[in-house]
């Protein structure tokens, strides 16, 4: 029994990743449509919603030629070493108080370990690839990683510490009736927004597969589903980095002012959701407008800005946990 | 815009170089000076107190004895321009003046391409446009295919 | 000591001296470990080009990579050679403009104008007041579309999309007016020895004038969307700069020229058709980096904006060709004659034999002297850098190839 529902959960892991690579692929194309004056899809069913469709089976069904010279071993795993973890990470996600794949006590912590394995994954696409571009692409993606990775984990800790749990259903329930925590974390709310753009290779930090430098990047000499594989496990850890923003700053399935008990059952699963895509959005409307930083000003915003910064933000919400019962006289 | 042909003639000649002028009906003064002295005469033109540094264009013309590389000079202090022409035999080499003007690499190239010129002194003497085998398209030796000649096939 | 250079600190470092010629190792030991290559790192080598997004066409840049850090870059043209200047000497003078819309074909009417211009120079031809009124019409409406393929596809280099969309938006209402005018949306063939081919058309005057009603509004948002943006500022100040003596050295023309403090302008400076009688600025820059050279060319087209308006209002009444017999027969000549162009001076010297044909037509193609500035540029930036510093220049391929 529990074995079939173990099954179940991760078919369902896997069936929302896939409906959300098909929603997403959608939803950029629509709204980069409309931030560049263009329509967008238009033609496969109402507004075009069945492009993204057929894309996925034209991709399934195109020839996959192998270039010659690319390392076989490591050139056929790397997509799935892109996919798995971001397909992984689904697992702890909490769209509600009750609807989470796994409700795990570390939650927080296996998803940064888990989303952590993605550049490994790019690095051996970019190394296996045989494409001098694909390389300069991986390498990029490394040194981006080390830059970022820290911050993004340092950011995440103050509603860690006020939550007081790595569960993150727990942290998402610590803010019902409480203020949401991105203003008592403003600046590490958007130190993790910055820090989550790079993860998620979104436009002004898209280093490792910067498109007018490097051509496609790591992804250059991948074709048909290898190459759907990739795409798809980018745009899922878009999702999974806009959940992660939704759970620990902006209150998880929370409304302001409706008690948790009125929003039992599905109500909760669709705010998550509207919240998630809402943050979707805001990111795609920033790959509509800006330019690419360079890498090495993305590296030197990593380490002199992002980090001390971050280390910063934790230490006085450390001090302001220890004080906030001290000031309210013992209450909490 | 156009210089005094005299001043340009005596900046030569005070470079010891022998200089003979052409009045051309619209472009106005040419002056006309040996190959071998080419780049001896133009560093002459850029460092007289015209100051003629700034290289307009490197072209060669094929007028059925020789080709004639034209240099074209500007200078941005008096305002003025000057055609310079320097005689080449078919096949002969054009000694490169890259160092006086970096402006002079590409045209070099592609003017010794396009007549079958050799270069020297060129730190990238290869072919800019064509690549090997294709015949030096400009002179007026090689034929092409003409509109008339493709039409009547 | 075999390798004598400095390991912690670099060679300027508190000196100076000019720094020591570095050392180069043979080929053969590139490999070997040394004392201070423990790493053993390679230079790479890779094709940027000729298939790469961000080459305007068909460069192949040949780089030597250090890691991020460009080494050495070379230019490989050529991949677009059509032999204009060949082709042009079998061709009537009528002909010629047909072949010079190929060579630099974002900017048509200034190509053929410089080569009427120089063709009537050596014919001696006289041009009606209103042809020449034409002529800088539609040379401004066209530099304008050239601008703007320049700013967009300068965002493009810089990672930006959306404003490439929107300076194409404004494009397709001046190419929807060129063509009204020409007949042609790029391959114009209008200008011809002795005046233009036809009159402008009421709709066209119509489309401009709506055109002018809005292009102001939109290059306020232009500057905004790009140039107001911290990132492109960023990626755009200080990289690649040209002092005034590189500019002169390389030959470079136009706005390259001007955004490094050398302010000459073929308009003003050897003003050919109408723009004696017009008023317009010369915008130019000091710094000579990629921004100065984003800001003059921005500026430059809101003169071109105002030489239209000029140009609409004031439109002589008059021929807009002068009696030209079929086949034009020049007096054997030569003759020089330039135009600004978008990209800078395209001059055109022809040598005429008295024949139909031309003898000798030469096309001075500003993209090349800019290509070549560009790749002298390259050595010691970043890989991203040499993107955005190629694209600054502003070259077409078509023109650079003829």
């Amino acid at each position: 029994m529990t074995l079939l529902v173990g099954i179940l959960r991760v078919l369902a892991a896997l069936g929302l990743m896939l409906a959300n690579g098909v929603v997403l692929i959608y939803m950029l194309r629509k709204v980069l449509g409309r931030l560049h004056l263009r329509l967008g899809p238009t033609e496969l069913g109402p507004a075009g919603m069945f492009q993204t469709t057929a894309d996925v089976l034209k991709l399934l069904t195109k020839e996959d030629p192998t270039p010659t010279h690319v390392d076989k071993v490591l050139y056929f795993i790397a997509p799935a070493i892109v996919f798995v973890p971001s397909l992984a990470a689904y697992a702890a996600l909490p769209f509600s108080s009750t609807w989470t794949i796994a409700n795990l006590d570390l939650g927080l912590l296996y998803t940064f370990a888990i989303l952590s394995l993605v550049p490994l994954g790019v690095v051996a696409a970019g190394w296996s690839s045989f494409n001098k571009w694909s390389l300069i692409g991986a390498m990029r993606a490394v040194a981006s990683q080390v830059s970022y990775e820290v911050p993004m984990l340092l950011a995440a800790l103050p509603p860690v510490m006020i939550a007081g749990s790595l569960n993150m259903g727990d942290i998402a329930r610590a803010q019902d009736g409480f203020v949401w925590f991105w203003l008592p974390c403003l600046p590490a709310f958007l130190l993790f927004i910055m820090a989550g753009l790079i993860e998620v290779n979104q436009t002004p930090f898209d280093m490792s597969e910067a498109d007018s430098e490097l051509v496609a990047g790591y992804a250059t000499e991948y074709s048909s589903m290898k190459f759907g594989l990739l795409f798809l496990a980018e745009f899922s850890n878009t999702f999974i980095f806009a959940a992660l923003l939704v759970t620990l700053f902006l209150g998880g399935w929370n409304l302001p002012l409706i008690p948790d008990e009125i929003l039992f059952g599905i109500g909760a699963p669709v705010i998550f959701l509207i919240k998630t895509y809402l943050v979707i959005f805001v990111f795609m409307w920033i790959r509509g407008t800006l330019p690419r930083v360079r890498i090495d000003q993305l590296l030197a915003f990593g380490w002199k800005v992002l980090l001390p910064l971050s280390l910063a933000w934790v230490m006085v919400t450390a001090v302001g946990v220890k004080l906030w019962p001290v000031l309210l006289g013992g209450v909490r | 815009m156009q210089p005094d042909a005299t001043l340009i003639s005596r900046v030569l000649a005070d470079a010891g170089i022998a200089v003979s002028v052409e009045d051309q009906r619209v472009v106005g003064p040419v002056f006309r000076v040996p190959a071998s002295d080419a780049p001896s005469a133009l560093r002459a033109l850029k460092e007289s107190s015209h100051s003629y540094s700034f290289l307009v264009d490197l072209f060669g013309v094929d007028t059925g004895e020789a080709i004639d590389v034209v240099y074209h000079l500007r200078s941005y202090v008096f305002d003025e321009e000057v055609h310079l022409k320097v005689e080449h035999g078919y096949g002969s080499t054009l000694a490169s003046v890259w160092e006086l003007y970096p402006a002079a690499l590409m045209p070099e190239r592609e003017c010794a391409e396009m007549f079958g010129l050799s270069l020297s002194g060129h730190p990238n003497p290869k072919r800019l446009l064509s690549t090997d085998a294709v015949p030096p398209l400009l002179l007026k030796s090689t034929l092409i295919r003409t509109a008339e000649e493709v039409r009547n096939r | 000591m075999s390798d004598p250079r400095s390991i912690v600190s670099h060679a300027g470092w508190l000196t100076t001296e000019p720094p020591a010629e570095p050392v180069t190792l043979p080929a053969s030991l590139k490999r070997a470990p040394s004392g201070v290559n423990e790493l053993m790192t390679e230079h790479l080598v890779v094709n940027m080009g000729p298939q790469h997004p961000s080459t305007h066409g068909v460069l192949r840049v040949l780089l030597e990579l250090d890691g991020e850090e460009v080494i050495t870059g070379e230019a490989v043209v050529g991949y677009l050679h059509r032999g204009i200047e060949k082709l042009a000497e079998h061709r009537r003078y009528n002909a010629v403009g047909t072949l010079m819309d190929r060579g630099d074909y974002v900017t048509g009417i200034m190509n053929e104008l410089a080569f009427a211009l120089a063709a009537e120079k050596v014919a001696e031809i006289e041009v009606p007041r209103r042809a020449d009124w034409l002529r800088v019409l539609l040379s401004e409406l066209n530099r304008l579309a050239s601008h703007l393929v320049w700013y967009g596809t300068m965002g493009l280099d810089a990672g930006a999309m959306g404003q490439f969309l929107y300076a194409v938006r404004d494009r397709e209402n001046l190419l929807d007016i060129l063509e009204d005018v020409t007949g042609q949306r790029m391959m114009f063939n209008y200008v011809r020895p002795g005046g233009v081919v036809n009159d402008i058309t009421r709709t066209a005057e119509v489309k401009i004038h709506r055109f002018l009603k809005t292009i102001d509004r939109y290059l306020d948002e232009h500057d905004e969307l790009l140039g107001g943006n911290e990132i492109f500022q960023g990626r755009m100040r200080g990289v690649g700069v040209i002092s005034k003596e590189m500019a002169v050295a390389f030959g470079l023309t136009g706005a390259n020229l001007r955004a490094s403090g050398l302010s000459f302008d073929v308009r003003r400076d050897r003003p050919y058709s109408a723009y004696e009688e017009m008023k317009f600025d010369i915008p130019v820059a000091e710094e000579g980096d990629c921004y100065a050279r984003y800001l003059v060319r921005m500026a430059e087209m809101r003169q071109s904006v105002r030489i239209i308006r000029q140009c609409i209002d004031g439109l002589p009444e008059g021929d807009f060709t002068a009696k030209v017999p079929k086949i034009l027969r020049p007096p054997a000549g030569e003759a020089y004659a330039a135009v600004e162009s978008a990209r800078g001076e395209l001059g055109v010297y022809l040598v005429s034999d008295g024949t139909e044909n031309p003898y000798r037509m030469r096309y001075r193609p500003p993209a090349l002297f800019a290509l070549q500035a560009g790749e002298a540029l390259l050595p010691g930036v970043m890989l991203a850098d040499a993107v955005v510093i190629l694209g600054s220049l502003d070259f077409v391929l078509g023109e650079i190839d003829r």
